[in-house]
């Protein structure tokens, strides 16, 4: 199994809305996937399930050992296609806790998901690298990074390196998998500049080529609590995330343990 | 000039991205860093299964420090194999030093200052620091200082053992504070 953490340093940047799209377009591809909300505020679980602060979940799991990992995971139509709500997070959401507090008690998540037969367990974290989400980018394979496409966003890029190196420190085998341009407003010059600045300025193999665009089908399906590939008109949105998929698969090749089980 | 660039350095971040995308390994502990050197050979050598003497004593008027605390090291080395052995006053001033290990000191001070009781007997603490080398801390309190001793050993004393060097070092530094 392999496992990624989609975090980023800024909040607001899109993140969840990359992180609910790319697990369903692997999924869509027979990859069986469980996507995990970390973040407190329980983003996927609103976006994709009505009763989701009534769910136990990811953060009810750290908080207690006795919860049995089959108990959190909400199944989904499409059947290589599952979620884990935030759960009970509230007392994490201010400062994200400690970081390390719960280190244990995350990779023996991750353990236990792998054991359930998953191939890829995409984890939407909190913004920032502190807290619960150092927690689980330290215990994770890989970390993806959305970063949205605007000036300001850009200028937190080397406190994102400076904190990704620190948790490389911690966990020498996370792979940089690199940063996705999001919300792209391709008809305004300040977002296409940043792009095109953040491009010059990192690594070509650090920046996706795909770029996500600032698009309102996103939030039609946040709305019907639907990934954006499920709406009818949703096709040429969901192909930036198949492309996105794409890139994924392409670095995380070497490792045998990530299986496409076919659609 | 674009808008980003006036806000950052670009060398520092591509200096940060890089190291970012460069392999890493996990960290090793060189021969030194375990407390080993070549001469090291280890338990093996003491197959005659003699018993641990205390250290010789010696008048201390007689003896200049620096030797007395080499003869301790000397004792140590001799009868517990110890590689690396330290000793910190309670300011955390090295008084003697031939470990090599320079960046154990604030951890054997560390250690030994948050497991000190008052209270309690003194304490014995010991911190696994390579795959066969383990750190031996041993605070002793005298009437008017706290000594903190630092021995890379291959394995670890048992009670009598560190009982006895604990009763050796706080002879050596109660002779030291009064010479």
């Amino acid at each position: 199994m392999i496992s990624i953490a989609v975090s980023s340093q800024k909040g607001g940047v899109g993140k969840t809305t990359l992180a609910i799209n790319l697990a369903h377009s692997f999924a869509r591809v027979g990859v069986k996937t469980l996507l995990v909300d970390a973040d407190p505020q329980g983003s996927v679980g609103l976006s994709l399930t009505r009763q989701s602060r009534s769910l136990a979940g990811f953060y009810d799991y750290l908080a207690d050992p006795g919860t049995a990992l089959e108990h959190l995971i909400i199944p989904t139509r499409l059947e290589t296609f599952s979620l884990i709500a935030s759960g009970q997070g509230s007392d994490y959401e201010a400062g994200g806790g400690t970081m390390g507090a719960h280190l244990a008690r995350v990779r023996e998540f991750l353990r236990r998901v792998s054991a359930a037969g998953f191939d890829l367990c995409l984890i939407d974290t909190a913004a920032g690298l502190f807290g619960v989400t150092g927690d689980v980018i330290t215990s994770s394979d890989a970390v993806l990074i959305p970063q949205q496409a605007e000036p300001l966003g850009i200028r937190s890029v080397p406190k994102l390196l400076e904190g990704l190196n620190r948790l490389r420190v911690l966990n020498p085998r996370l792979s940089i998998l690199g940063v996705c341009l999001t919300m792209v407003q391709n008809d305004l010059s300040e977002s296409t500049d940043a792009a095109t600045a953040l491009r010059q300025l990192l690594p070509p193999e650090m920046v996706f080529r795909t770029q996500i665009p600032r698009d309102g089908l996103f939030v039609r399906a946040s709305a019907r609590g639907l990934p954006v590939g499920v709406l009818d008109d949703g096709a040429a949105a969901q192909a930036n995330f198949d492309s996105l998929r794409s890139e994924v698969q392409a670095k995380l090749a070497p490792n045998e343990s990530f299986n496409t089980r076919g659609s | 000039m674009n808008s980003i660039d006036p806000w950052l350095d670009p060398t520092e971040v591509r200096r940060l991205a890089a190291q970012l995308l460069s392999p890493t390994h996990p960290p090793t502990m060189t021969a030194t860093d375990a407390g080993f050197d070549s001469a090291f050979i280890g338990y093996a050598a003491h197959d005659d299964e003699s018993p641990i003497t205390p250290p010789p004593v010696q008048d201390a008027a007689s003896e200049p420090p620096p030797d007395r605390f080499t003869r301790f090291r000397d004792w140590l080395h001799q009868q517990f194999s110890a590689t690396g052995v330290f000793i910190l006053d309670h300011e955390g001033s090295v008084i003697f030093d031939d470990s090599r290990h320079r960046r154990l000191h604030f951890l054997a001070r560390s250690v030994a200052l948050s497991s000190h009781r008052p209270d309690a007997a003194q304490c014995h603490v010991r911190v696994k620091i390579g795959v066969e080398a383990i750190l031996e801390i041993i605070p002793v309190q005298t009437a008017d200082s706290y000594w903190v001793l630092g021995a890379v050993v291959a394995e670890s004393l048992d009670p009598a053992s560190s009982a006895l060097v604990r009763d050796a070092l706080f002879q050596l530094v109660s002779t030291a504070a009064e010479s």
